[in-house]
C-alpha cells in the first residue's frame, strides 16, 4: 500500500515538476535534441560514406577473356572452379556465341560491321568471364586462382591490372572514412554525453530549494531522486521523439536533392534510416535513458550529501 | 529528551564551531538558545537533525544515539523533529495547503491522513482561512507560521526553530512566539534559537547562552544577558 502510494506520488511529482518548470524543461529538451541530432547527422554521414564505398566496390570486377577456340568443357571447368571459391561472390560466363550475339545486337544498325562479320567464317570473339569478389581484399587471391593449370592456358587476357590502382584507392578511401568516422563519432558521443549531463545538472540546480525542503521535512533520498530521474527520462524521450520526427521529415524532404547530388544514384540515406529506424531508436532510447538517469542521479546526489 | 555529551565540532580545516558542549533538555521544556553571531547556535541546531555530524562527543534524542546515524535513517529522525529555519522557505509555486501537505506526501502518508492533518495543523497556527493562498500573498509572520505548521505534520516531539523571527516586525514576532508557546503547551519540547532580547525576556523560560562555541550560562528562568 505504502509502495503503491509512493510510486503514484513519485510519478505525480515528476509530472508536476515537468509542467511547472516548463521553461527549463523545454530548454533541457532542446539541448538533448541538439545532442541527438548531432549524433544522428554523424550516423547518416557514416551510412552514406559506407554506402558510397559499397557502390564503388560493386563496380569492381575482373574480366577474363578466353582464346576463341576454348572448349565448353574448359569454360565450364573454369566457371565451376572459380565459383566454388568462398572468396568469389559471383561468376558470369559469356560463351563465344553469346558474345557474338551481344556484339551483333549492339551494332545492328551499323551495316559495315554486320557485313564484315558476315564475311568471316568463324566467330572472331572468344568467351569471357566476369568475376566479382565478396571483398575487395580478395582480388589478388582470385588472380592467383586464375593461374590454375586446368584452364589458365586458355586465358588470353585479364583486366585486373587496369583495376588494381582503383581497387587500392577504394580500399584506402574506405579505411580512412571508417577511421575518421569512428573518431568523429567518438568525439561527438563524448560531447553529447557532456552536454546531456550539464543540461540535467542545470535542470536540477533550479530545483535545489525544493530538494532542500524535501530533505528537511524527512523525504527519503529515493523519494527526492526518483521524480527527478523520471523527469530526466521524460525529457530524453521527448527529445528523442522530436529528433526522430525531425530526421525523417528532413530526409523525406531532401531525398530528391541528395539523389541528384549523387547523379541519380540512391546513396541509401533514407532507406538506411527507414530500415534501421527500430534499431536506431531503440539504442538511442536506451543510451539516453541510462545517460539521463545516471546524470540525474549524480546531479541530485550533490544536494543529498550528509 | 535531548542529550549532548562533550560535543565538539570542527569545520575543516580548523574552525571550531562548538567546543565541548554538554547539555540535557527534558521533554516538554521550552528552551531559548542565545548567543552572538558566530557563537555556534546554528551548528548546534544542525547537529540535532543530523545535518552536521559532531567531531567528538555523543548525541542522544529520546534515547536514540544519533551520533553516527546512517544516511537512510536520517529521514526518520527528521520526521520526529519539526524544523523551522529562518531561511527555510516555502515553495512559492505551491499554496499554503500544498506546502504543508508536501511534508506528508514525501513521507508516504495516505491521502486520508493528509486530509485530516493539514487543516488541523493550520488551525494550530491560525491560518485555516488562508489555506489556498500562495506564500507571496501572506505576511512574513504568516509565512513563518506556515513553516511551523509544516514542521508539525508528523506530530514531532521536538520543535526546533532557528531564528524564526529574524526577519519579522514586533507584531508578527509576537504571533509566531504565541504559536510556539501553544505548541509547547500541547506537550512538545521547543528549542528556540533567537537574537531577540524582548522575546527571551518575556518568555521567562530556560535560557542557554553560548559564546565562542561554549555554554557560558544556563538558567532555568533566564534573561537575555548579552549586550
Ligand atoms: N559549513 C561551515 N563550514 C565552516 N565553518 C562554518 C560552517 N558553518 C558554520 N561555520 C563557522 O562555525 C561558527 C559557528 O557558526 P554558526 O552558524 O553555528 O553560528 P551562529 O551562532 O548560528 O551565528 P548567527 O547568529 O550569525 O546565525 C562560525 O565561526 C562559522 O563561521
Ligand atoms: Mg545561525
Amino acid at each position: 500500500m505504502l509502495i503503491l502510494t509512493s510510486t503514484g506520488r513519485i510519478v505525480v511529482f515528476a509530472w508536476k515538476n515537468f509542467i511547472r518548470n516548463a521553461w527549463i524543461g523545454l530548454a533541457t529538451v532542446f539541448v538533448l535534441l541538439l545532442a541527438l541530432l548531432s549524433v544522428n547527422v554523424l550516423i547518416g554521414v557514416n551510412a552514406m560514406a559506407s554506402s558510397a564505398i559499397k557502390i564503388l566496390e560493386q563496380k569492381i570486377d575482373v574480366s577474363v577473356y578466353f582464346v576463341p577456340e576454348t572448349t565448353q568443357a574448359i569454360l565450364d571447368q573454369a566457371r565451376s572452379y572459380m565459383s566454388s571459391l568462398p572468396q568469389t561472390s559471383s561468376v558470369e560466363l559469356l560463351t563465344a556465341d553469346q558474345a557474338l550475339e551481344q556484339f551483333k545486337e549492339r551494332h545492328k544498325n551499323d551495316p559495315t560491321i554486320n557485313q564484315a562479320l558476315d564475311e568471316l567464317e568463324e566467330n572472331p570473339l572468344g568467351a569471357s568471364m566476369v568475376i566479382k569478389a565478396s571483398k575487395v581484399d580478395y582480388y589478388p587471391f582470385l588472380m592467383e586462382a586464375l593461374k590454375n593449370p586446368q584452364f589458365s592456358f586458355a586465358i588470353e587476357s585479364k583486366t585486373y591490372d587496369d583495376h588494381a590502382v582503383a581497387i587500392e584507392r577504394v580500399k584506402e578511401i574506405s579505411q580512412t572514412v571508417r577511421y575518421f568516422g569512428a573518431i568523429l563519432t567518438l568525439v561527438f558521443v563524448i560531447f553529447s554525453i557532456l552536454i546531456v549531463y550539464n543540461a540535467i545538472r542545470v535542470a536540477i540546480y533550479t530545483q535545489r530549494e525544493e530538494i532542500g525542503i524535501m530533505r528537511l521535512v524527512g523525504a527519503s533520498n529515493a523519494f527526492v531522486r526518483l521524480p527527478l530521474i523520471l523527469d530526466g527520462i521524460f525529457f530524453a524521450l521527448l527529445a528523442l521523439f522530436l529528433a526522430t520526427g525531425a530526421i525523417f521529415l528532413t530526409l523525406t524532404f531532401f531525398d530528391p536533392y541528395i539523389r541528384s547530388f549523387f547523379d541519380g544514384n540512391d546513396p541509401g540515406l533514407l532507406s538506411y534510416f527507414f530500415d534501421n529506424s527500430g534499431r536506431i531508436i531503440l539504442y538511442e532510447a536506451l543510451v539516453m535513458i541510462v545517460l539521463v538517469s545516471l546524470s540525474s542521479w549524480a546531479a541530485v546526489g550533490r544536494y543529498l550529501k550528509k | 529528551m535531548i542529550s549532548f555529551k562533550n560535543i565538539s565540532k570542527v569545520y575543516p580545516p580548523d574552525v571550531h564551531g562548538l567546543k565541548d558542549i554538554s547539555l540535557e533538555i527534558e521533554a516538554g521544556e521550552f528552551v531559548c538558545i542565545v548567543g552572538s553571531s558566530g557563537a555556534g547556535k546554528t551548528t548546534l541546531a544542525k547537529m540535532l537533525i543530523a545535518e552536521e555530524r559532531p567531531t567528538r562527543g555523543k548525541i542522544e534524542i529520546g534515547g536514540w544515539d544519533i551520533t553516527k546515524i546512517k544516511r537512510r535513517e536520517v529521514p526518520y529522525l527528521r520526521r520526529q523533529i519539526g524544523v523551522v529555519f529562518q531561511d527555510f522557505k516555502l515553495l512559492k509555486r505551491k499554496t499554503v495547503w500544498e506546502n504543508v501537505a508536501f511534508a506528508l506526501e514525501v513521507a508516504g502518508e495516505t491521502r486520508k491522513r493528509i486530509k485530516d492533518t493539514v487543516p488541523h495543523v493550520l488551525r494550530v497556527v491560525g491560518l485555516e482561512q488562508k489555506a489556498h493562498r500562495f506564500p507571496t500573498q501572506l505576511s512574513g509572520g504568516e509565512q513563518q507560521r506556515v513553516v511551523i505548521a509544516r514542521a508539525l505534520v508528523h506530530r514531532p516531539k521536538i520543535l526546533l526553530a532557528d531564528e524564526p523571527t529574524g526577519n519579522l516586525d514586533t507584531m508578527n514576532t509576537a504571533d509566531v512566539i504565541d504559536v510556539l508557546k501553544k505548541i509547547n503547551s500541547f506537550g512538545s519540547t521547543v528549542v528556540l534559537v533567537t537574537h531577540n532580547r524582548e522575546v527571551v525576556n518575556s518568555l521567562k523560560s530556560r535560557v542557554i547562552t553560548i559564546a565562542g562555541g561554549r555554554v557560558i550560562s544556563d538558567k532555568a528562568h533566564g534573561k537575555y544577558i548579552l549586550n
